[in-house]
Order: C-alpha cells, then sequence, then structure tokens
C-alpha cells in the first residue's frame, strides 16, 4: 500500500519526540499511594500510540482494518514516585528498526518538576490484520519510520536502554 | 529491621516453582486489537509479585500496619501469545536471586485451559520502610521464609527467557 486510506499528520522530527503529555489519573494509584506500576505501562502504551500515530500506524490503522501493532518485549524501570494528579512528560527515542519491527525507549518525566520517574524500552512489531501475523511496515510508514530514525540516530542511547535484570553485589 | 511482625503468617509453601497464582483475564484489560493490552499483562503479573510476597508474610497487612511496602523496581516483559477476554491464566513463580532487601522474581503466564505459554515476567521488587519510603531490609521473619524458599528454588534451571537484553538480531 502506497499511501493509507486516511490523512498522515505532519512529521515531527524533533529528537527525541517529544509531543506526548498525559495526567495520572485517581484510579491509576495503589494502596501505596503512588501509581501502580501496571499504569506506568497503560500511560507508556499511549505514548506509543502518539509515537505510531508519526508513521500512520495508530488508531486508524486499525479502525480501518489495515493492521495492528504488538508489542513483542517491554523493559520498565522504575526511577521514581508518582502520584494522583501529576503531570507527566513522556519522550520517545527510536533506537533501531527493521522491515517489520521497531526498537524504541521512552522516558516518563515528572511535567513541572523535571525529575525523571519511569523508562520503558519497547520491541513492536507490525501485524498484518487478517492473519494478526507478523508483516513489513507499509511503505509510508517504512518511510517516515527512516526519517524519524535518522534524525534521532545522532542521540545519545539512555543507560536505562539494554538493561539486564539482576541483583548488583556490592564488591 | 523489623525483628517480628504483629500478625500470624500464613503456612509457608516452598515448591519449586510456586504455582499457585490463578486469574482471569477482565474485559476492562481487553484493547482495541481484541486482547489483552500490554499493560494488563504487568498488572496481572504485579498480582504474581502480591501473591509471591503473600507467601512471605507480606500481605495488605503489611501496608494497613504501616510497616512496609514492596516497591517494584524494574520489569521485563516478553509477550509471547495472545490473551482473549475472560481466559483463564495459571502462574507459576521462581526465586532467581534475593538479598537484605531485594528479591528478584521470573514469573510465567500460562492460558489455564489450552496451556500455552502466554507472556513472562522478570522482576526485581524491594521491600521499603513505611515511615520513610526508602529501601528497608526485610522483616526478620521474612528473611528467614525467603533462606527457606531459597533452598527449594535455588537448583531449579534458569528460564531461558530470564536475562534479556532486547535488540533486533540481524539475520
Amino acid at each position: 500500500m502506497k499511501l493509507p486510506p486516511y490523512p498522515l499528520i505532519d512529521l515531527d522530527l524533533a529528537a527525541p519526540f517529544d509531543q506526548h503529555r498525559t495526567t495520572v489519573l485517581p484510579e491509576w494509584i495503589d494502596w501505596n499511594g503512588h501509581m501502580n506500576v501496571g499504569f506506568y505501562v497503560v500511560a507508556f502504551d499511549k505514548a506509543t500510540d502518539t509515537l505510531c500515530n508519526q508513521f500512520g500506524c495508530s488508531w486508524e490503522y486499525t479502525r480501518e482494518k489495515v493492521g495492528m501493532t504488538f508489542v513483542l518485549e517491554a523493559h520498565v524501570t522504575y526511577d521514581r514516585e508518582v502520584k494522583e494528579g501529576d503531570p507527566l512528560r513522556i519522550t520517545s527515542q527510536i533506537l533501531d528498526h527493521d522491515a517489520k519491527r521497531l526498537h524504541f525507549i521512552h522516558c516518563m518525566y515528572h511535567g513541572t518538576e523535571g525529575y525523571l520517574a519511569a523508562t520503558n524500552e519497547l520491541m513492536l512489531m507490525n501485524i498484518d490484520y487478517e492473519t494478526r501475523r507478523s508483516a513489513p511496515w507499509p511503505a509510508w510508514a517504512m518511510e517516515r519510520l527512516d526519517k524519524m530514525a535518522a534524525a534521532h540516530k545522532k542521540l545519545p542511547v539512555p543507560q536505562q536502554a539494554g538493561r539486564l535484570i539482576g541483583i548488583k553485589r556490592k564488591k | 529491621m523489623l525483628d517480628s511482625l504483629p500478625y500470624e503468617l500464613p503456612e509457608l509453601v516452598t515448591r519449586a516453582p510456586l504455582d499457585t497464582h490463578r486469574s482471569t483475564v477482565l474485559p476492562e484489560w481487553v484493547d482495541w486489537n481484541g486482547h489483552m493490552n500490554v499493560a494488563f499483562y504487568v498488572t496481572a503479573f504485579d498480582q504474581a509479585s502480591g501473591a509471591f510476597m503473600r507467601n512471605m508474610g507480606l500481605g495488605r497487612r503489611y501496608v494497613d500496619g504501616k510497616l512496609g511496602m514492596t516497591f517494584v523496581l524494574e520489569t521485563h516483559v516478553t509477550y509471547d501469545r495472545e490473551m482473549r477476554e475472560g481466559a483463564p491464566m495459571r502462574f507459576t513463580t521462581q526465586l532467581l536471586a534475593r538479598d537484605a532487601k531485594r528479591v528478584h522474581l521470573f514469573h510465567e503466564m500460562f492460558h489455564g485451559g489450552q496451556g500455552y505459554l502466554a507472556a513472562t515476567n522478570e522482576t526485581i521488587v524491594m521491600n521499603i520502610d513505611y515511615a520513610t519510603r526508602r529501601a528497608a531490609p526485610w522483616p526478620a521473619p521474612v528473611a528467614v521464609r525467603l533462606e527457606e524458599l531459597w533452598q527449594t528454588h535455588k537448583d531449579l534451571p534458569r528460564p531461558a527467557k530470564a536475562g534479556r537484553v532486547m535488540g533486533l538480531s540481524k539475520k
């Protein structure tokens, strides 16, 4: 498919991509009085939608039954607590991509205090709507992914990317 | 460190791996792709971590009694197969490592009826002092129980999906 059956938005080549904003909802709070681990991922997943909308693979992509994107793998670091009503700013950096997949990392910051609250490294795969199996990115998406990846290439790789989980023993 | 806990602890289960937690995919966990959303796998796994902590003696009474809390520091999920609304889930949990304040856990989520592996979750959970909201050693009786569990889990083979670093392996 050369073009999607819906308009594409203007491509934003800021590095990192820095459009997604949200607020910690009351129902995201757990008995520890802070945002629950699952809802960090809810917030990050919505940032993934905002990112995918840049290359035409977000809401309309699935609504128009063209395709879907599935997460294969996710790594979250919980760096600092956020509380009910806190504003959140989420940036996204493309680390790598191929014909079917996208490897990227989101960083979540407190919107006014600025501290890093969490990171989410993700591997996303393009999915054919009919077969629900992996498929190459549509041409329009690949063209935009190439441009975004080129713009993000100059960024340093965040230290939270490529992490191995473990208990580090002190010498 | 707390020398004791002011409530009766449940009988310790030391099966290797632990295999007691069960759950069901709730309607509100399903997204526009018609399957359990990535974030709610994390919620479901967090509840499995909760079951692990209850077995250690750190259930709701630990928090409600303002004694302490447990915080997730980091989590890594592999999404292996889709789960639909109402699907029964069975979880197994292996203790990979522990120290004075932390545990390193590995959960596997299986479809309860069909038996297939749906996802895995490797996670680090830390004990937190209620008043300071900072890391603190496990309460003494919990440390004893952790050691007892470690004795049955230390010789389990290391799961193949533990210790993953994300990346596109170029063919």
